[in-house]
């Protein structure tokens, strides 16, 4: 050390030789965790991370990000029920990020300019694995398995793909266009052979699919009508809903009929009745025994609560709480229903039960009741995987039981929406690559999600969600859609909604604010996503940092 | 020095080692680590903040307290600018002196007066009111702690009223310190000065937006930081912000622009917090929750005090403004905010 009078003078910066990071007792650290929208999205995406891509204007960077995990998203963009956003933190706040509005800008854009799937094409010699339907499961699946390096021949019983999504989804809803757009562009790959017009059970057999694949999934979806009764009566006019709404997606007509009664809670139910009514129907009403959804309403219907809205507005009458109690039949037609006020109750030993309501009994005239409760498989074709159950039985990676034999999506009865198929036709494909020894990833460690309270919301301003406008009710015809959806620059903007759950979003507030200059700023990313590093020779602990991050990626952990 | 030694290694993720990272930061750093300062000390912070923002051509009259023996436990110093430690009561004329040798010398570097609210509102004051008269081109800073907490948490003419302190603690016959805070503020603006200015380390962007502005004006300048100290106030060092900014947002301390002793700019209050949240937030307060009608009075007084400022310097907002209490402190990917 260089000796100095004492009280004299001293070099500058000389304090650095001394280390107060021995005084500490607790260390600050970064730590990463899942935001609430990706622990909450069933098809496994991590939208905090694409919308940190579109906040910053990277669009086709932010579409590659979400398509590593849903490679539709065009399509889930307008009929998934988001469940990201019923999670979404800001929700507590003032309003949720617009995610769904967001990953429909990405879908469309990908289309619109033909940005290419980041994806490279599998060996000559790689495996080829046969996937049946080519719908959310299936295609899902056949483009994680591309993705893993196998080749993939899909096989739908239709002409077009898309399952569900191409035959019964109105167009004012989902455009074809929409699906066939970007169906096609997925199938179009190199590695993926499509094979249209191919059903199991009648072109194809699981016998032979298995000789001569590496490996099978089967996503061929739920297309069966559930049989459909009240105290066993039927009417000889019933129409299923699924094929009343096949029908309507394929030729524009449904059975004439003027006030008409749809059973059921789901998209499905909503969507028949907003068909009725653009088919000329004069009264349309949804009878559901769940209820209106809403905060506080435990029950709620499965439909989205913006489709309910607008069905609402066009006229669309909706029976919430209410169950069928009787068919009233002139001759062998309906010409009504009794129906009854219900609701689901804990009994005595908590556990929920519908109860009816005496008193509340009433008469509906209609002249057509059309039943949406769900379809159930139809098993041509792998009648012995069934084995007599209604759906085909699968663990979380999908997994039949059966040699090389997986499935996802509808027809393991556990899927429900769109986003539910992509999710369960990826790990099928994680598993069915692990199966062929072509992978040998591990499941990612699942992550703490971050809780609202774990947020710094002093540093976050209020914001209007950008709902994106849609048609007046007079505009509103069979073609044109309904949601118009967000721009670009409403999308950036609303990119810029996002809390960055648990992710550094680099707002220098922990490198600013630190007494000690410990926290030093990175020119690059660091390894752990964020911009900066803790300098610990001279951290004393305080949390400042910490307490001050306003995405609760800093944690302070104690020092051993 | 310490056993979790890594100055030499290179940081996560970055190719170059920590040392060489610290030099190579996109701010201006005329104060360092390594300093002896408290765990979540205020001062420190403001101290870095006023530098970082003043720029390196500089020179710093120090007077004593905190911030003076913190940075320079002999033979380290905090400092990468030229500092010089006066006496208690002269930072003010050391640097009056500093800064008409550098014009003798016609050299532009800046003067800058720190000093705690002691040696500003107490000792210093008539060789910092001599500064003003005489319109030295010198920023005076005072960094503003509410006490002698360099001695021991002793009260000042700055230490808020019904605050304990050592000298006036909390007991049977009084709650806390009996006279008012001295309004330093109004006082110095009264020497008809081009500038005086109260900023919180709460709002660094706000802060650094007015150390700018005062490194503009050639004359005397006065800026009041109010710096939380957790030692004196009694809360945990994570929480000097979020006590600061309660400070802000309850009314207690008004973010005002004097020019000529005239208002020319203030953060507006979005949304006026009751002050009972700052004062809970703060071991100095205590004594005020007690269930006695004393203490019920002084909770209404303290209130009443924040409104008086909130209604004496129009700090009520009118709807959602960039500047306002919270609008000045929201976050942007990529640190924008504090450019």
């Amino acid at each position: 050390m260089k000796q100095y009078p004492r009280g004299g003078i001293a070099e500058p910066g000389a304090s650095l030789a001394y280390h107060t990071g021995s005084w500490r007792v607790q260390r600050p650290v970064h730590v990463h965790q899942a935001a609430p929208c990706h622990h909450a999205c069933p098809a496994g995406e991590d939208a905090q991370a694409y919308l940190a891509l579109v906040e910053q204007g990277a669009m086709q960077a932010a579409w590659e990000a979400l398509v590593s995990a849903n490679p539709l998203p065009a399509i889930t963009g307008r009929v998934c029920p988001h469940p990201c956003e019923s999670g979404c933190n800001r929700g507590q706040y003032d309003e949720p990020v617009s995610i769904h509005g967001i990953e429909r800008v990405l879908g469309d854009e990908a289309i619109r300019n033909n940005w290419a799937y980041p994806v490279s094409a599998p060996a000559a010699d790689a495996p080829t694995v046969a996937v049946i339907g080519a719908g959310p499961a299936g295609l899902s699946c056949a483009w994680h398995l591309l993705r893993r390096g196998l080749r993939v021949v899909v096989f739908e019983s239709e002409t077009e793909p898309g399952g569900i999504c191409a035959t019964a989804i109105p167009e004012y809803r989902l455009p074809a266009k929409v699906v066939s757009a970007e169906c096609g562009r997925l199938l179009a790959l190199d590695g993926i052979e499509f094979q249209p017009g191919q059903q199991l059970g009648r072109d194809v057999s699981l016998h032979d699919l298995k000789q001569q694949y590496a490996a099978v999934f089967i996503g061929a979806g739920a297309q069966q009508a559930r049989p459909w009764n009240i105290d066993g009566v039927t009417p000889v006019d019933l129409h299923d809903g699924l094929a009343v709404l096949k029908e309507w997606t394929r030729v524009g007509q449904v059975p004439p009929a003027a006030r008409v009664a749809v059973i059921g809670g789901g998209n499905t139910a909503v969507d028949l009745c907003r068909v009725f009514k653009r088919a000329g129907a004069s009264q349309v009403m949804l009878v559901t025994h769940s209820g209106m959804p809403g905060p506080g309403v435990p029950d709620a219907m499965r439909a989205l609560p913006r489709e309910l809205e607008q069905a609402q507005e066009e006229g669309v009458e909706i029976l919430a709480h209410r169950g069928v109690r009787r068919l009233v039949l002139r001759g062998e037609k309906v010409a009504g229903l009794e129906t009854v006020h219900m609701k689901k109750l804990p009994d005595a030993n908590g556990r929920l039960r519908r109860v009816a309501f005496e008193g509340t009994e009433s008469l509906i005239h209609v002249d057509m009741v059309v039943p949406a409760t769900g379809q159930d498989v139809d098993g041509t074709g792998f009648e012995e995987l069934l084995n007599g159950q209604t759906y085909l039985s699968a663990n979380a990676e999908g997994a039949t039981g059966a040699d090389r034999v997986f499935a996802g999506g509808d027809v393991t009865g556990q899927a429900g929406t769109v986003a539910a198929a992509v999710g369960q036709g990826r790990r099928a494909a994680a598993a069915i690559a692990r199966a062929l020894g072509k992978t040998a990833e591990t499941p990612r460690r699942s992550e703490a999600v971050v809780a609202f309270s774990a947020l710094n919301t002093e540093y976050f301003e209020a914001g209007k969600r950008h709902h994106g406008s849609s048609l007046p009710v007079a505009e509103r015809g069979i073609e044109r859609e309904v949601e118009q959806g967000l721009g670009l620059s409403e999308a950036r903007a609303e990119a810029g909604r996002c809390l960055s759950c648990g992710n550094c979003l680099a707002c220098d507030n922990c490198y600013t604010l630190c007494p000690d200059t410990a926290v030093l700023k990175t020119r690059a990313e660091a390894a752990d996503g964020s911009h900066y590093v803790f300098d610990y020779e001279y951290c004393k602990g305080c949390g400042l940092c910490a307490n001050e991050c306003p995405t609760g990626y800093i944690q302070m952990v104690p020092e051993l | 020095m310490s056993a979790n030694s890594t100055a030499g290694t290179p940081a996560a993720g970055v190719s170059i080692s920590l040392a060489e990272l610290r030099e190579n930061q996109p701010r201006f750093q005329g104060f360092v680590g390594g300093h002896r300062a408290c765990v979540g000390c205020g001062q420190a912070l403001a101290a870095r903040l006023v530098t970082e923002a003043a720029g390196p051509d500089v020179a710093v009259a120090n007077a004593t307290g905190c911030l003076e023996v913190f940075s320079t436990a002999w033979p380290d110093s905090a400092w990468r600018v030229p500092w010089l430690h006066s006496l208690f009561e002269n930072a003010g004329a050391i640097a009056s002196g500093m800064e008409a040798a550098f014009k003798a010398r016609g050299q532009s570097t800046k003067v800058l007066a720190f000093a705690g609210d002691g040696g500003t509102f107490d000792i210093g004051f008539q060789s910092l009111s001599g500064m003003i008269e005489r319109n030295h081109n010198v920023l005076y800073v005072c960094y503003d702690n509410e006490a002698y907490m360099n001695t021991g948490v002793q009260r000042s003419s700055s230490t808020p009223h019904a605050a304990a302190t050592t000298t006036s603690p909390a007991g049977r016959d009084r709650l806390g310190k009996r006279h008012m805070k001295k309004d330093i503020l109004q006082i110095v603006a009264a020497h008809h000065m081009p500038y005086a200015a109260t900023a919180s380390v709460a709002y660094p962007s706000d802060l650094r937006k007015k150390v700018r502005r005062a490194m503009e004006i050639e004359g005397s300048t006065f800026l009041l930081v109010h710096s939380p100290c957790p030692l004196g106030w009694r809360h945990d060092g994570a929480k000097s912000i979020e006590v600061a900014r309660l400070a802000v947002t309850t009314g207690l301390v008004p973010i005002i622009e004097l020019e000529r002793g005239a208002l020319t700019g203030s953060m507006p209050i979005r949304e006026q917090r009751p002050v009972i949240e700052y004062l809970r937030a703060q071991g100095r307060f205590q004594h005020l929750f007690a269930d006695t009608a004393e203490a019920r009075e002084e909770l209404e007084h303290i209130q009443a005090l924040a409104d008086y400022n909130i209604e004496r310097y129009g700090l009520r907002g009118s709807g959602n403004d960039a500047r306002d209490t919270e609008g000045a402190d929201t976050v942007r990917r990529g640190g924008v905010r504090w450019a």
